[in-house]
């Protein structure tokens, strides 16, 4: 029943390939989070009343007690630092040109967490806990995607 | 055998072509609808069950997990099971078996299906579903199964096509009085699916269920836990499950005996002793119109090659003797795959307890049976359900304790909102991707050989000594006997065409230039066959049983694989 490979390049095979594409559509919730996005600048979330909680992006339900929710709170720009992460290595594990730092912010407002780029952290390193803010591309720019929002930076005027 | 089991709540969203809810979204709307139904929140729910077809549709790897948060799974116990087209009925018998079992007392089971992300048709996802090696290179096409199937289950009983097309326009009829139809058609005609385009003959259009999204959720509980939520719960009373082998061409298509395995186990469980007596209404598996005669004979409702008859006979009507698929069917309602098998689940609920509206069926039913199947086209999933004595108004049953609500559970309200294709193309937010996966799958040890006789212009099978049978594919064990194969043996090139379709459409549903003839071979001197193409044939010329042999490709161009005998065509040698 065993055989053994004495030459593993005759080692019959056949390639093959898997054509499966997909097309996500962001449903409903998603739609009005990135129509906001796209055209205000804002960024969404959804308040449940009766677990006393925020989630972003905005969502049609709350998982917790399975409440209707609808996209009714503006959150951010600014929050606060939650954990982040410094890349070196690609998906491949090849050298990055440039690290890519990676956060995730809790945003004024919300209390569920976002993830999304850090941009140009300062000469002084990061601290969890810090203060950021959102960086949104110019209208002209945005086109309703998670990439309307360029990243997260230090917040400007950083209180102590 | 465990506790006692019943359904106390049902709900669903539309069956949709394209929905612009995500997948979670329409999880939800389906849960909430099943709870609300029952007047449970989610609080009530000790543990959820959730099932969905391939991962491929949604594009989501895990889909359990993505899918968890819409179907009320966070912080409960879940768990996501699978068993391909049988998924939907399958999870209530893993709900059965979550309660009888004494470990839980309510259970919310979920049934999602997003079938539209897929890109550029939801069939890309079942190339896989063939042989990597032995079949894809054919460039097979899923339809050629169930063409393959349909064809041979026509010719060996004689059947007339019509009365096949009759299942199709009973179903899009039924669905016409179901809110969440998406195929409902009072006025369409055996005419209307006669004349519809062939796509793999004998598949027509209208033979066949449409591409659908979806979600379904039914509540579960245990008998007292199920008493204290309503005054009607509906007692699942049997369940039985089965699969066939893996081969499916060494596989009988004429008779789906995992069907009938699945049925007795389910009879035998819920005390069912003449299930054409005392079975009064059946929701067999409908994504083709012959699969629900196929489906009916294999659940011992009637005589094999007989279901059609009773189609022709009005047996199967809404008001017939044996109302089958009254809901519309996936040929009515939608074929979101693992939905559509709940979607069964939850029409029993309703019509056992009467409140199916326009869609009930007369007189006082009190047990049905739902069927689904799936996997490699080899499972059979079957439920019992049954209420006690006859539904109310139906004679037999006390009134309700004053203290408990009379709950109206018709699926008025199905949620989901259809988008129109220009819609989905233009949705704010949506982002197209497409899998990067490659692979390279190994002959491995018996096929690698067999791809090695092949280059040589030979047809090597197993030998099973314990069963006496000679392995075409060959296999280094049996299946059967579960041992291991005893040796080589080269068969003979020619064979008999078991059963053949002529194909006009590749897997993308894109029109072929000239259509191709798959066939179903079983090769001389061997228990086995394989699937492969007809040529040096007209179409009209082929006929199941025609004696075939190999056409090889000249020595130097072969590589060790399928192609290298290029086509079977009819024996030359008389």
């Amino acid at each position: 029943m065993r055989e053994k490979i004495a030459k593993p390049d005759e080692v019959r095979r056949w390639p093959g390939e898997f054509p499966v594409g997909h097309r996500y559509t962001p449903g409903v919730a998603g739609e009005a989070f990135f129509t906001a996005l796209r055209d205000r600048g804002a960024i969404l979330g959804s308040r449940c009343e009766a677990c006393s909680y925020t989630y972003v992006p905005a969502r049609l339900f709350c998982e917790r007690c399975f409440a209707e929710l609808a996209a009714d709170v503006e959150v951010g720009p600014e929050g606060t630092l939650v954990s982040f992460t410094i890349g070196f290595v690609g998906v491949e594990g090849e050298p990055l040109d440039r690290p890519v730092t990676l956060g995730l912010v809790r945003l004024d407002g919300a209390d569920a967490v976002l993830l999304h780029h850090v941009l140009d952290p300062a000469e002084e390193p990061l601290e969890i806990g810090e203060r950021v803010q959102v960086v949104v591309r110019p209208e002209r720019q945005r086109t309703g995607s998670i990439l309307d929002i360029e990243g997260f930076r230090p917040a400007a005027d950083e209180s102590d | 055998m465990g506790r006692r089991v019943g359904v106390v709540g049902a709900g669903m969203t539309r069956f949709m072509r394209r929905a612009q809810e995500t997948g979670k979204e329409l999880a939800w709307e389906a849960a909430r609808s099943a709870l609300d139904s029952c007047q449970l929140t989610l609080a009530d729910v000790d543990v959820v069950c959730l099932t969905s077809a391939p991962d491929a549709f949604d594009g989501v790897h895990m889909k359990g997990e993505y899918l968890s948060d819409g179907a009320g799974g966070v912080g409960k116990p879940f768990i996501r099971t699978y068993v391909g087209g049988g998924s939907g009925v399958f999870t209530a018998i893993q709900g059965w078996y979550t309660v009888a079992s004494g470990m839980f007392d309510v259970a919310l089971l979920v049934a999602e299906e997003k079938m539209s992300s897929t890109q550029p048709h939801p069939q890309a996802a079942f190339l896989t579903i063939f042989d990597s090696i032995l079949e894809r290179p054919l460039g097979p096409n899923l339809l050629w199964i169930f063409a393959l199937e349909m064809n041979r289950y026509m010719s060996v009983y004689g059947l007339d096509k019509r009365d096949i097309a009759a299942v199709a326009v009973k179903n899009k009829r039924n669905a016409a009085n179901h809110p969440a139809a998406l195929l409902g058609q009072p006025d369409i005609t055996v005419d209307d699916v006669m004349d519809s385009e062939v796509l793999a003959w004998p598949v027509q259009r209208l033979d066949v269920s449409p591409i659908s999204d979806g979600a379904v959720a039914v509540v579960v509980a245990s008998e007292d836990a199920a008493k204290r939520i309503t005054d009607r719960p509906v007692w699942i009373e049997g369940v039985g499950w089965n699969l066939d082998t893996a081969y499916w061409t060494n596989r009988d298509l004429v008779y789906p005996e995992y069907v009938e395995n699945a049925a007795r186990m389910a009879y035998e469980m819920a005390g069912v002793k003449e299930p054409r007596k005392q079975i009064h209404i059946a929701e067999p598996y409908d994504p083709f119109d012959y699969k629900e005669l196929h489906h009916l004979e294999g659940l011992l409702l009637f005589d094999r090659g007989k279901a059609p008859e009773a189609m022709r006979d009005g047996v199967l009507d809404r008001d017939g003797d044996l109302p089958s698929c009254p809901s519309g069917g996936l040929l009515g309602v939608g074929n979101p795959i693992a939905a559509a098998g709940l979607m069964k689940i939850a029409e029993l609920f309703w019509q056992l307890r009467g409140e199916a509206g326009a869609r009930q069926v007369p007189g006082t039913p009190e047990r049905g049976v739902a069927q689904a199947w799936g996997d490699l086209m080899q499972v059979g999933t079957v439920v019992v359900m049954g209420v006690d004595g006859g539904r109310v108004g139906g004679g037999g049953v006390a009134a309700p304790p004053a203290a408990l609500p009379v709950i109206q559970t018709p699926p008025y309200t199905a949620g989901g909102h259809p988008l129109s294709d220009q819609q989905f193309r233009s949705a704010v937010g949506a982002v197209d991707h497409a899998v990067d996966a490659r692979y390279a799958w190994d002959a491995g040890v018996a096929i690698g050989r067999f791809l090695d006789g092949l280059q040589n212009g030979k047809i090597l099978g197993r030998e099973c000594r314990g069963c006496e049978r000679v392995l075409v594919p060959p296999r280094m064990f049996c299946e059967r006997c579960f041992r291991e194969t005893d040796g080589w043996v080269q068969v003979e090139h020619t064979g008999i065409v078991q059963t053949y379709s002529i194909c006009h459409v590749s897997w993308d549903m894109q029109p072929l230039d000239s259509p191709e003839i798959p066939a179903v071979i079983s090769i001389d001197g061997s228990d086995g066959g394989f699937l492969h193409k007809l040529g040096e044939v007209e179409p009209d010329d082929v006929r199941i049983g025609m004696g075939v042999e190999a056409v090889w490709r000249p020595v130097g161009e072969r590589t060790g694989s399928i192609l290298d005998i290029a086509h079977f065509r009819p024996r030359r040698d008389g």
